[in-house]
C-alpha cells in the first residue's frame, strides 16, 4: 500500500485545467455563470439566517459564562428556571416560519431547475471511468473531455453511463446530476458568461474519480457557429499526433497510460513503436494472452484498433486483471492515435 | 437553595477503606473476558472505540496530509481511495455508532435508574463480542486488500471493484447485530429497572436520549443488515437486484442505505445529546430548561428521522414530489434540534457555572454543534443541495456533527464519568488546553472546508484542480493541530491512571443516582437499593461536602 511512497506520482491527465476560473474574492460561491441566481439567493438568506442564530447562541453563551462563572464552591444559580411556555413557543414558531420559507424558495427553485424549457439545445453525455464524451446538438461527433455551449441559450443534457454511478457537476451554472447506468437523467442550465468552465464528477466512481474531469467552453454566437469541436486535423501525420494527443490521449486514455515508461493500470505508450537506425518506424513485440494462450505480437495498427474497440480479446502480459473501457472510435481517429504513437517510439533495431 | 437535603433514601457515598469495587473485585483475564458487569462491559467498550477512533484518526491524517498538494503528496489515487474509505468505515461503524451507547451507556445507565445491572447482561457481552467480531472481520479486510467504495457502498461500483467488499459487508451485519443487542437490552432495562420512585419524568435526559436511540437501533438496523447482505449476494451470485447489466436498479440501494443511514446518524447523535443536556445541568448547577420538550423532542427526532432519508437523494433524479416531501420533513426535524441548542443555552443563562474541563468541552459542543446544525439548513433547501451535495460542504457540515459534536460530546462525557468510573482524577489544567487546542483544531481543519465546498470542491477526490489548494493546506494544518490535541487528552487520561490521584465523592456536585452510588461502584452498584423521592436536577438536595471530600 505504501509502496507508492518511494515512486514518483503518476502523470496528471489534466494538467492544470486551462484558465482557471477567477475566484470571486467576497462570495462564498463560486462566480454563476448560469440564470440559477435563485441558488445564490436562498444560499446567501439562509446564510445570513445561519450568522443571526449563531451570534445570538455564542453571545448569550458568552455573556453567561462570563456574568454567572462559579466563584465558591457552595454558589447556587442565580435563578432555577425549569420552564418558560411564552418562550419556548417562540424559538419553535418562528425558526419553523424561517425554515418554511427556505423550503418553499428551494422547492421553487429545485423545479425551475428540474423543467426543460422546450426550447433547450439538446447534448449528449456519456459518462464512462473515468471520462466524459459528448455529442453536440445535431451532429454526431463524438467530443471527449470538452463540450462548447452559447452563451445566452438553453442548454439540456441527457446523461448516461456504461459503467457505475457518477454525477454530472457544474459549480459555476449550479447544475448537478446523477449519471446512472440504464436511466437517462437530464439537467439543463442556460449559461450567460462567455468562459471555460469546470465540469467534474461528483459521484465517486472509483480509482480516478478525481481524474473525471471535462471542460464546458462558453462560447459566443459567432464562435459557436463554427462548430469547434468537429474540429480534427488529421492532413498530414503530424497534425493527426497533435489532434489525437490533444483530443484522445488526455482525455481518454491518460489515466491508466503514461507515455513516458511508467506503469500505471494499463501499460505505457511509449515504446509501442521502435525507431530503427535508418529512420523508420516499425511496431514493437509484445507477450500477450489471447483466448488463454500466450503469444507474441507485432503492434501495428490492426492491434491497436482491437486493443481500444474490444480490450479483452488480447491482454498484455501482466496486466491480465486491469479491466478497460471499450471505445467506439472511427478509423481515423484510429489512424491518429497510431500517428501519436509512433511519435512516442525508442530507439531499437 | 444550599440546605442539604438528603433526597434518596440511600446514604451517599461514603465508601469504606480498602471495600472492593468492580474493578478491583476480582482479576484475570477471565474476570474480565467473561464478565457479566454492565461497568466492566462498558470498560472493555470503552477501549475497544478509543482505538477504533485512534486508528479512524489516523486515516484521517494520511487522507489530509496527501492532499497537502493538488497532484496528491503521499499515494496513488487507489490507495488514497482505500485510505478514505478506512477512514469513514472506522469512525462511522466501529466509533461514533457504538462508542457512546457501549461504553458510557453501558456504565451510566444502569447506575442512573438506580439498577443493579442491565436487563440482560448475558446479551450485553454478546453485544460486546459481537463489536469485536465486527472489529475484527473489518481489520481483516484491510489485509485482504482494502476496500474503496467509500462508507457508502453505492452500487454498482462496490459490485464490481475488486476489493475485499464482501468481508467489510459481514462486518458491518455482524456490528448491526451487536448495536441491535445493545438497543433492545436498553429499552428492556428502561422499562423495568428503574428505581422506585424514578418515574419516566424523573429520569436524567441521558436516558431518555438512550432511550430513543435504542428504539432507533432496533428498528432501522435490520435494514442495513438485510443490503449488505444483497449486496454480497449479489457480488458472489449475480442475483440483479442493484446491477444494472442484470436489470437490478442502483438506486433501489440508495434508499435501502439511507432507510437505515439517515436514522443512523440520529444513533450517532442523540446519546451525544443525552451527555450534554446531563453535563450543562450539572455543571451549571441549574434544573435543566424544558426537560419535557427535550425529552419529547429526542423521540420527536426519532420518529421524524425515518422519513428524511431522501434528502441524501435530492440529485438522484428521484420524482418532484418526492423531493418536496423530503426536504419539507428535512426541514421540520431541523425544529426539534434547535429546540435542544435553544433550552441548553437558557440552562446556562443565570447558572452557576464552573469552567472545569467537561463543562469547556460541553461550550464547545455548544458552538460547534451550532454550526453543524445551522449548516445543515442550509443543505436542506433543494435548489442549494444541488449544488452543495457531494461537495466538501457536506463533508463539513457532518463532520461538524459527527467530530465536532459526537466526539467532542463523547469526550466531554468521559471526562465528566472518569472520576466515576475510576477514582482518580485527570491533571484539570492540562484537560483545558487539550480542548482548546481541540478545539481550534478542529474549527481550522473544517471551516476551510465549508469554503473549499460551497466553491465546488467535490469530496472523494485524491488529486484536485490547482484552485483549491490554499483551503486544502489550511484544513491540513488544522488537523496537525486537532491530533496534537488529541494525543494530549490521551496522555493525561491515561497518567491519570497511574497517578492516583484521588476524585471527590461527588466530583461535580451531580443529584442524578449515579453520583449517589459509592465511587468507583462496587459490583451491583449500590449499598442499599435507591429509591426517589424528588424531581430530577433539583440541586436543593445537593449535599456540597461531598464534593470536596475525596474517596477514601
Amino acid at each position: 500500500m505504501f509502496a507508492h511512497l518511494i515512486q514518483d506520482p503518476p502523470a496528471q491527465h489534466v494538467e492544470n485545467p486551462a484558465p482557471p476560473i477567477v475566484p470571486d474574492a467576497w462570495g462564498q460561491m463560486p462566480k454563476l455563470a448560469s440564470t440559477f441566481d435563485h441558488v445564490d439567493g436562498l444560499f446567501y438568506f439562509t446564510y445570513a439566517v445561519c450568522i443571526f442564530f449563531f451570534v445570538l447562541i455564542t453571545g448569550v453563551l458568552a455573556y453567561s459564562v462570563v456574568a454567572y462563572r462559579r466563584k465558591t464552591f457552595d454558589q447556587p444559580a442565580v435563578a432555577n428556571t425549569t420552564h418558560n411556555t411564552p418562550l419556548e413557543v417562540v424559538w419553535t414558531v418562528i425558526p419553523l416560519i424561517i425554515v418554511m420559507v427556505m423550503f418553499a424558495w428551494g422547492y421553487y427553485g429545485a423545479r425551475d431547475m428540474t423543467n426543460i424549457p422546450a426550447d433547450a439545445r439538446m447534448y449528449r453525455a456519456t459518462a464512462k471511468q473515468w471520462n466524459w464524451t459528448f455529442k453536440h446538438p445535431g451532429s454526431q461527433d463524438d467530443s471527449y473531455g470538452e463540450v462548447w455551449m452559447e452563451v445566452g441559450k438553453n442548454a439540456a443534457f441527457v446523461l448516461d453511463s456504461t459503467d457505475v454511478l457518477h454525477a454530472f457537476y457544474l459549480p459555476s451554472m449550479r447544475v448537478k446530476r446523477d449519471v446512472i447506468p440504464g436511466r437517462n437523467q437530464t439537467v439543463w442550465f442556460q449559461p450567460t458568461e462567455v468562459g471555460d468552465y469546470h465540469l467534474f464528477c461528483a459521484e465517486y466512481c472509483g480509482d480516478h474519480h478525481s481524474k473525471m474531469y471535462a471542460q464546458v467552453h462558453v462560447v459566443t454566437a459567432a464562435e459557436f457557429a463554427k462548430k469547434p469541436w468537429a474540429k480534427w486535423e488529421d492532413s498530414t501525420p503530424a497534425l493527426a499526433a497533435v489532434s489525437a494527443e490533444k483530443q484522445i490521449y488526455k482525455t481518454l486514455c491518460a489515466s491508466c497510460h503514461t507515455t513516458n515508461g511508467t506503469k500505471l493500470v494499463g501499460p505505457s505508450w511509449q515504446g509501442l513503436f521502435v525507431k530503427r537506425p535508418d529512420g523508420s518506424i516499425v511496431g514493437a513485440q509484445r507477450e500477450v494472452i489471447e483466448g488463454g494462450q500466450r503469444k507474441t505480437i507485432t503492434v501495428d495498427e490492426a492491434y491497436i484498433a482491437e486493443s481500444i474497440r474490444k480490450p479483452d480479446q488480447k491482454k498484455v502480459v501482466g496486466y491480465e486483471a486491469a479491466n478497460m473501457t471499450a471505445y467506439e472510435l472511427e478509423d481515423r481517429k484510429i489512424k491518429a492515435v497510431v500517428e501519436y504513437m509512433k511519435t512516442l517510439a525508442v530507439e531499437g533495431k | 437553595m444550599t440546605t442539604n437535603v438528603l433526597a434518596h433514601d440511600v446514604h451517599a457515598a461514603h465508601p469504606e477503606s480498602g471495600k472492593k469495587n468492580y474493578l478491583n473485585v476480582t482479576s484475570g483475564f477471565m474476570s474480565w473476558a467473561g464478565t457479566l458487569d454492565h461497568k466492566r462491559i462498558g470498560l472493555m467498550y470503552l477501549v475497544g472505540v478509543s482505538l477504533a477512533f485512534l486508528s479512524g484518526g489516523l486515516f484521517a491524517l494520511l487522507v489530509r496530509l496527501h492532499l497537502w498538494q493538488p497532484h496528491g503528496a503521499l499515494f496513488s489515487n487507489a490507495d488514497y481511495n482505500s485510505i478514505f474509505t478506512l477512514h469513514g468505515a472506522f469512525m462511522v461503524f466501529l466509533f461514533v455508532i457504538p462508542a457512546i451507547p457501549g461504553s458510557l451507556g453501558n456504565i451510566v445507565l444502569p447506575l442512573m435508574l438506580g439498577a443493579k445491572d442491565v436487563a440482560l447482561p448475558r446479551l450485553n457481552l454478546l453485544s460486546f463480542y459481537l463489536w469485536v467480531t465486527g472489529a475484527v472481520l473489518a481489520t481483516l479486510a484491510i489485509v485482504f486488500g482494502g476496500f474503496d467504495t467509500g462508507w457508502t457502498f453505492y452500487t454498482p461500483y462496490s459490485l464490481y471493484t475488486q476489493k475485499a467488499v464482501v468481508l467489510i459487508g459481514m462486518a458491518v451485519f455482524v456490528l448491526g447485530f451487536s448495536s441491535i443487542f445493545t438497543g433492545l437490552n436498553f429499552i428492556v432495562t428502561t422499562h423495568k429497572l428503574r428505581a422506585p420512585g424514578l418515574t419516566w419524568f424523573r429520569m436524567p435526559l441521558f436516558v431518555w436520549a438512550l432511550y430513543a436511540t435504542s428504539l432507533l437501533q432496533v428498528l432501522a438496523t435490520p435494514v442495513l443488515g438485510i443490503t449488505v447482505l444483497l449486496v454480497a449476494f449479489e457480488r458472489l451470485y449475480h442475483i440483479g437486484i442493484f446491477d444494472p447489466r442484470l436489470g437490478g436498479d442502483p438506486v433501489l440501494f440508495e434508499h435501502f442505505f439511507w432507510f437505515y443511514s439517515h436514522p443512523a446518524v440520529y444513533i450517532m447523535v442523540l446519546p451525544a445529546f443525552g451527555i450534554i443536556s446531563e453535563l450543562v445541568t450539572v455543571h451549571s448547577r441549574k434544573p435543566l430548561f424544558g426537560y419535557k420538550l427535550i425529552a419529547f423532542s429526542s423521540l420527536a427526532i426519532a420518529i421524524i428521522s425515518f422519513l428524511v432519508w431522501g434528502h441524501h437523494m435530492f440529485t438522484s433524479g428521484q420524482s418532484t414530489y418526492a423531493m418536496f416531501a423530503f426536504s419539507f420533513l428535512t426541514f421540520f426535524v431541523a425544529i426539534p434540534t434547535a429546540i435542544k441548542e435553544f433550552s441548553w443555552v437558557a440552562t446556562v443563562y443565570k447558572g452557576s457555572i464552573a469552567l472545569n474541563s467537561p463543562m469547556l468541552y460541553t461550550l464547545a459542543f455548544l458552538i460547534i454543534f451550532a454550526i453543524g446544525g445551522l449548516t445543515g439548513v442550509i443543505l436542506g433547501s433543494l435548489n442549494v443541495d444541488i449544488h452543495l451535495h457531494d461537495t466538501y460542504f457536506v463533508v463539513a457540515h457532518f463532520h461538524y456533527v459527527m467530530m465536532g459534536s459526537i466526539a467532542l460530546a463523547f469526550f466531554a462525557g468521559l471526562h465528566h464519568w472518569w472520576p466515576k468510573m475510576f477514582g482518580v482524577m485527570y491533571n484539570e489544567a492540562l484537560a483545558k488546553l487539550a480542548c482548546l487546542i481541540i478545539f481550534v483544531g478542529f474549527n481550522a481543519t473544517f471551516i476551510p472546508q465549508f469554503i473549499m465546498g460551497s466553491r465546488g470542491m467535490p469530496r472523494r477526490y485524491a488529486t484536485y484542480v490547482p484552485e483549491y489548494a490554499p483551503y486544502h493546506q489550511a484544513s491540513t494544518i488544522g488537523a496537525i493541530v486537532l491530533v496534537a490535541g488529541v494525543g494530549l487528552m490521551v496522555y493525561y487520561l491515561l497518567a491519570s491512571l497511574f497517578q492516583r490521584r484521588a476524585a471527590m465523592q461527588n466530583q461535580w456536585g451531580g443529584v442524578t443516582l449515579e453520583w449517589l452510588a459509592p465511587t468507583p461502584p462496587p459490583l451491583e452498584n449500590f449499598d442499599h437499593p435507591p429509591k426517589v423521592t424528588t424531581e430530577v436536577y433539583d440541586y436543593s438536595t445537593l449535599d456540597l461536602e461531598t464534593t470536596r471530600t475525596p474517596i477514601r
